[in-house]
């Protein structure tokens, strides 16, 4: 079955066209054009990745966003016309995993879209990784503390597995964009920051004092020592 | 307010010595007009005062001198009478009634008048008649009656003559006087001839009440002063203080203040001064929110017409590539076709993008996202980004780092871009001759400076250099495809950090361009670390 992408974007030119890009390189695309139905869309269609336009009729990205990631962890990719600090932060505070401005190229196209369909495995051969008081399932993408399951998105878990793999090693923000969003220039650095506040939500008993994902000041972060 | 303290302070100074007054009055006269009004009013008011003191004081002396003259002149001619009756009264038969008449004409003064200084002497001029009564004085100092009193009381009888005198406070003792007035008159006594009386007044009560009057005088005049100053001073101020108010609103008002107004209670002609200055900063108000709401508008309008672009571009830029991609599979035309639509849509991405954010730049909606940066680090890896171009244009670029190794807190994302920036244009105007990029640091700035050989720029290229869409060879054939806004992007980078980009070309020589950052965000940006013009060219001109 061939890899299917939802592509939510009210400028039909434009969703065709990203649709030509997509299939040209192997995948399925699905469209919609109205923010409103998009939700409804992707349950329905179950794909494997989204790419959801910031502006929308109906209801607007970021809540669509919301709305998904609320029940999935799919990767969600933002197309955003605004490359302003606030927009991109609310998109990718709202759940998506990465984000594109237009305009962009169709090989910048692929290959986020790649990227994040089998994001770079961490060079670990442990099937089972501990960090914290948190045990890492590596093969069936769990974490789990003590007996409760912790959901995390894709993307999260390998946030959290490429830190984990390596406690103690500090890694700067520009190590974990090539290890875990696999851009191999410099980009963003925005994205680990909103990513690991989402992380500390999730795994930290008080993420305002972080004892799992540590900030080294200055460099960047680091695994908390073993419990 | 910053700068009234530190004149006030010089004005506490300049009051310190006596020696400075005159000068520190005469910069409190140049510079409070309220202390010009007092002073002034004072002055004037003072000089009134001190002329209707004196007129009043001199009038007063005379007037009290005047009277009690005519007191003592009435009480003489009282006792002059009582005396003559008194003589006329006597027996003048008997030589020895005659000899005691001096006693009782003593008496007879004594109840009629209230003098208590007398002379009573025979009248010159007369022949010897030693049954006449001896002279004798009583109470009064010898010498107080001059001979020309005397002479004229001898002149003529019945006529009181009166001279001013200063009568010793102690008989015998003339050191302290006091004012007094003599009254000289003539009596005949029977068969003894004429004689001459002579009665002293002491006026020293006069000259008291005169010193008294005086006294009340100066002080009433030293209050009047103090007075018309404190009312002066008031008046001013009611007069001053209004105009102090709206120099002030004034000042807020140039300072961007634009809702400051002035209160307009009342009906005098400092309210109608406040409705003229309303209306006009109204005016002004209302002008300035028009202008700056139509800039807003215009800003607005660049930057949304750049979002609604971004849509379609997008759109275009997917298209061309996958046409561009696929070229091989074309016709050659085609295939031509599709490598110059692709190009040129690459080089409208970038004029938009740099349109944006020149447009952001001009709303003033751009916020720096600062982190510790190694500027040695940055130049770096633009060299390793560039260094393909650079060998693509057959020249080199080389790093000199003597110091900027140190973290420092700026937006790399804007510090990267002028980098490249300044790297591109080098490589681009090289002519294949190598480029130095230098960076280095000193305790207040870090700097870096990209220095190429090429063919330079002349003196008026280099003022517009840093102009929008200005090329300095519009013939030139362009290689790397700027937009045109990159300098002048690159300078509000370097602007919005604090710190300055600078450039320095010759024609012929080439040129450098020099982006100095402060350290800290706050701190002066001080001299740049790397000398401009640059040090080879310092070399050859030298």
């Amino acid at each position: 079955m061939s890899t299917r992408i939802l592509v939510v974007d009210d400028d039909m030119a434009l969703a065709e066209m990203i649709g030509i890009v997509l299939r040209s390189e192997g995948f399925e695309p699905l469209f919609c054009a109205d923010g409103a139905e998009a939700v409804a869309a992707f349950k329905q269609a179950v794909p494997d990745l989204v790419l959801l336009d910031l502006m929308l009729p109906g209801m607007d990205g970021i809540e669509v966003a919301q709305r998904i990631r609320a029940e999935s962890g799919t990767p969600i990719i933002m197309l955003t016309a605004k490359s302003d600090t606030s927009d991109v932060v609310r998109g990718l505070e709202s759940g998506a995993d990465d984000y594109m401005v237009k305009p962009f190229n169709p090989n910048e196209l692929v290959a986020r879209v790649r990227a994040r369909l089998r994001p770079a495995a961490p060079s670990s051969s442990n099937t089972t990784v501990h960090v914290g008081d948190l045990v890492m399932d590596v093969a069936a993408h769990e974490v789990r503390r003590g007996d409760s399951r912790i959901n995390l998105t894709p993307l999260e878990f390998y946030l959290l597995l490429a830190l984990a793999s390596k406690p103690q090693q500090v890694f700067t923000r520009e190590m974990l964009l090539e290890q875990v969003w696999g851009y191999h220039y410099k980009a963003d650095t925005r994205l680990v920051n909103v990513h690991v506040q989402r992380l500390r939500a999730k795994v930290e008993h008080d993420p305002d004092n972080p004892q799992i994902v540590q900030t080294v000041r200055g460099v960047g972060y680091r695994a908390g020592v073993l419990v | 307010m910053t700068t009234t303290a530190p004149r006030s302070g010089s004005r506490a100074r300049g009051w310190r010595r006596p020696s400075q007054w005159p000068a520190a009055i005469a910069r409190l006269w140049g510079a409070s007009l309220q202390f010009r009004t007092v002073l002034l009013t004072i002055l004037l008011s003072g000089v009134a005062i001190v002329i209707t003191g004196l007129v009043v004081s001199y009038s007063v002396g005379n007037d009290l001198y005047q009277s009690r003259l005519d007191q003592a002149l009435r009480d003489a001619g009282r006792a002059q009478q009582q005396v003559q009756s008194v003589l006329d009264a006597t027996d003048a038969s008997d030589p020895a009634t005659v000899l005691g008449l001096g006693q009782a004409v003593k008496f007879a003064v004594q109840g009629a008048s209230s003098s208590r200084m007398m002379a009573f002497s025979r009248a010159p001029g007369q022949a010897a008649d030693p049954q006449a009564p001896t002279d004798y004085t009583a109470g009064m100092s010898p010498g107080l009656v001059t001979p020309e009193l005397a002479a004229r009381v001898a002149k003529t009888p019945d006529t009181l003559f009166s001279q001013s005198v200063a009568l010793p406070v102690d008989v015998g003792d003339t050191s302290l006087t006091d004012p007094g007035v003599i009254i000289g008159a003539q009596i005949r006594l029977p068969t003894a001839g004429a004689y001459e009386l002579f009665l002293g007044y002491d006026l020293s009560d006069s000259e008291q009440t005169l010193t008294f009057v005086q006294r009340t005088l100066l002080l009433a005049g030293i209050a009047l002063i103090a007075l018309i100053g404190a009312l002066t001073y008031v008046v001013v101020r009611f007069v001053v203080a209004p105009i102090q108010l709206a120099a002030a609103t004034s000042r807020r008002l140039a300072a961007g203040d634009l809702a400051v107004r002035l209160p307009e209670d009342g009906e005098d002609v400092f309210t109608s001064l406040a409705r003229s200055f309303n209306g006009m900063a109204e005016s002004l108000q209302r002008q300035i929110t028009q202008l700056a709401t139509l800039s807003q508008l215009q800003q607005r309008f660049v930057s949304d017409v750049s979002h609604e672009l971004r849509t379609p571009l997008t759109t275009i830029r997917l298209a061309s590539e996958h046409l561009h991609d696929r070229r091989d599979e074309f016709d050659e035309a085609t295939a031509r076709t599709a490598e110059l639509l692709n190009t040129q849509v690459e080089r409208f991405d970038l004029l938009l993008s740099d349109l944006l954010e020149i447009s952001r730049y001009d709303a003033g909606s751009v916020a720096l996202e600062l982190e510790p940066t190694s500027l040695v680090k940055l130049a770096e890896d633009a060299i390793d980004e560039f260094a393909p171009l650079a060998r693509a244009h057959d020249t080199e670029l080389r790093l000199t780092a003597p110091g900027g190794y140190s973290e420092v807190r700026m937006d790399p994302r804007r510090v990267r871009r002028v980098i490249r920036n300044l790297i591109g244009n080098a490589i681009e105007h090289s002519e294949s001759r190598p480029i130095d990029v230098l960076v280095d640091s000193n305790a207040s700035a870090v700097a870096i400076a990209v220095r190429d050989h090429g063919m330079g720029m002349s003196e008026s290229d280099v003022g517009h250099v840093f102009d929008r869409f200005w090329r300095a060879d519009p013939s030139r054939q362009r290689t790397i495809g700027g937009t045109g806004l990159g300098l002048a992007i690159s300078q509000e980078d370097a602007l919005i950090h604090g710190g300055s980009l600078d450039v320095w070309s010759r024609p012929g020589e080439g040129s450098c361009f020099r982006l100095t950052l402060p350290r800290r965000r706050s701190g002066a940006l001080g001299e740049s670390p790397i000398p401009l013009p640059p040090a080879d060219a310092q070399e050859e001109t030298s």
